[in-house]
């Protein structure tokens, strides 16, 4: 398995107006790996999460210091293209947001933005999004009929596929299966596993569980630090330090 | 409120640490049979093993139960395993005190050895050794977990003076055939004792490295660590 670089934040802090959110935070993401963040809720994580396809540019008053570099490109840099960076890092939300549109259009969307118009193209693609996010079995039949009909476990896949069209280098999730029925979740679950061959995945969930079975190295945040990563194995068996230990063990506070 | 799941780990420790007050009571009254010539006390080691196997069961089934049920993690993942790791071992050392106690039952039906000292310091560290094992555990004191290991040199050493004296002793026993049998028979019985305190040393070595792996997640076995 490949094991190159491809985020680095360094000192990376980060302030809603007055309030820091995010005190230097320096980690290293791997490629085709998948990163858990963990903490408790208000620390962070997806505020981090949003910095690194800057998202939470679309947020006023915000502002960013230290570098957070992609395949070592900073991506706060006066000349990225955020719309680009938006389609190389793509992002899945904590609630399925699809379209009231059909499934089909989408997973074009993206696609569309991005300016391809070609009908074969567009098929093709939209066909190997969904199967890639396990989804096109269950669709194929009706993929010109409303996304809203879906399962709330398909319609989070199809969000899944959707990213995936535009064929990102990482794709970030919020919290993807917590609106979700456990059968759903562990669909996810496996799909996470799958896709990890072929994209960086960052995660962020509020279950210690779903951190261990899916991910590859694990973050845990408390109060805008970053206080622990490490090797997920090595953070759930014997984390270094004792506030991550009593945090996971569900000792805290 | 205390969560459910802290509370059934403290169960679990007991159900242990129960177990462990039985194991060394085993053998505290096996050294004592045998010092003491004493037929009856002998006998309740024996009959005591039932209970000391089946805590193991329970400690096992506990355990079992909360892997499956609460998924821990980190050192309550690492508690659970040692726990049924450390039961392991004071079974089996509740195992050696039966061994004992039935070696001391046969001795008690001839007339005694000589005195032997060794033997007297071989059980004296094998019971510190127990001891101290089973403190480690309840303070969670690393140091203490790797003292136990050790000690196991003495442990050793006072086993080898046993055997050396009474391979002396059966050599330069009597001529008579009848009496050398006798005396190359309760030799012998003896000589399996003082191997059923070393055994325990190392079993209660082991107990000490569990503790480690509990309380500072580094596995010590097989390997000396620096500051020893
Ligand atoms: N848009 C915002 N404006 C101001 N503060 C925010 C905003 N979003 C989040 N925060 C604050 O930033 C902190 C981190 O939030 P967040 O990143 O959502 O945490 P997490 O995802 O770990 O639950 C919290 O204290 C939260 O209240
Ligand atoms: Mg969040």
């Amino acid at each position: 398995m490949e094991n190159s670089q491809k985020f680095i934040t360094q000192h990376l802090n980060f302030y809603y107006g007055e309030f820091k959110a995010l005190e230097d935070i320096s980690i290293t993401i791997n490629q085709n790996q998948v990163s858990a963040l963990i903490g408790p809720s208000g620390c962070g994580k997806s505020t981090f999460l949003r910095c690194l396809n800057r998202m939470n540019d679309l947020i006023p008053g915000i502002r960013v210091k230290g570098s957070i570099r992609l395949d070592d490109e900073d991506i706060y840099a006066p000349s990225v293209d955020v719309v680009n960076l938006r389609r190389r890092v793509g992002m899945v939300f904590q609630k399925p947001n699809p379209f009231p549109k059909s499934i089909f259009e989408n997973v074009a969307y993206g696609l569309r933005v991005n300016g391809i118009k070609n009908k074969k193209v567009l098929k093709q693609r939209v066909e190997k999004s969904l199967k890639q996010a396990a989804l096109w079995d269950e669709v194929k039949d009706r993929i010109n009929e409303s996304a809203l009909g879906l399962s709330g476990g398909q319609q989070q896949r199809l969000c899944i596929a959707r990213a995936l069209a535009v064929e990102p280098d990482v794709v970030l999730m919020d919290e993807p299966a917590s609106a979700l029925d456990p059968i759903a979740t562990q669909k996810i679950e496996d799909l996470i596993h799958e896709l990890k061959k072929k994209f960086t995945i960052i995660i962020v969930t509020h279950s210690m569980q779903q951190a261990a079975r899916v991910s590859d190295i694990t973050a845990f945040f408390y109060m805008g630090k970053l206080i622990e990563t490490g090797d997920t194995e090595t953070i759930f068996t014997r984390p270094a330090l004792k506030q991550t230990e009593d945090y996971i063990t569900g000792r805290f506070g | 409120m205390e969560r459910h799941f802290i509370k059934e780990l403290d169960a679990l420790k007991m159900t242990l640490l129960n177990m462990a007050a039985l194991t060394r009571r085993a053998l505290e009254k096996a050294t004592h049979a045998y010092l003491n010539r004493d037929e009856k006390e002998a006998q309740t080691v024996i009959d005591g093993d039932k209970e000391i196997n089946d805590l193991e069961l329970q400690v096992d089934n506990i355990s079992l139960k909360l892997l499956a049920l609460e998924q821990p993690m980190a050192r309550d993942l690492r508690f659970i395993i040692g726990t049924t790791k450390i039961s392991k071992e004071l079974e089996r050392i509740a195992d050696q005190a039966v061994n004992i106690a039935q070696r001391s039952l046969f001795l008690c039906q001839h007339p005694p050895l000589h005195h032997i000292p060794s033997m007297e310091r071989l059980m004296t560290i094998a019971d510190n050794m127990l001891d101290a094992a089973i403190s480690s555990f309840i303070n969670e004191d690393f140091q203490q977990a790797i003292k136990v290991r050790q000690m196991d040199d003495m442990a050793d050493k006072y086993t080898l003076e046993v055997l050396q004296t009474l391979v002396e002793y059966m050599v330069k026993s009597t001529p008579v055939a009848e009496k050398r049998l006798l005396n190359t028979n309760r030799s012998i019985q003896t000589i399996i004792i003082s191997r059923c305190l070393e055994r325990i040393g190392d079993l209660a070595t082991n107990i000490g490295e569990h503790v480690a792996f509990i309380v500072k997640a580094i596995n010590i076995k097989h390997q000396k660590i620096d500051f020893e």
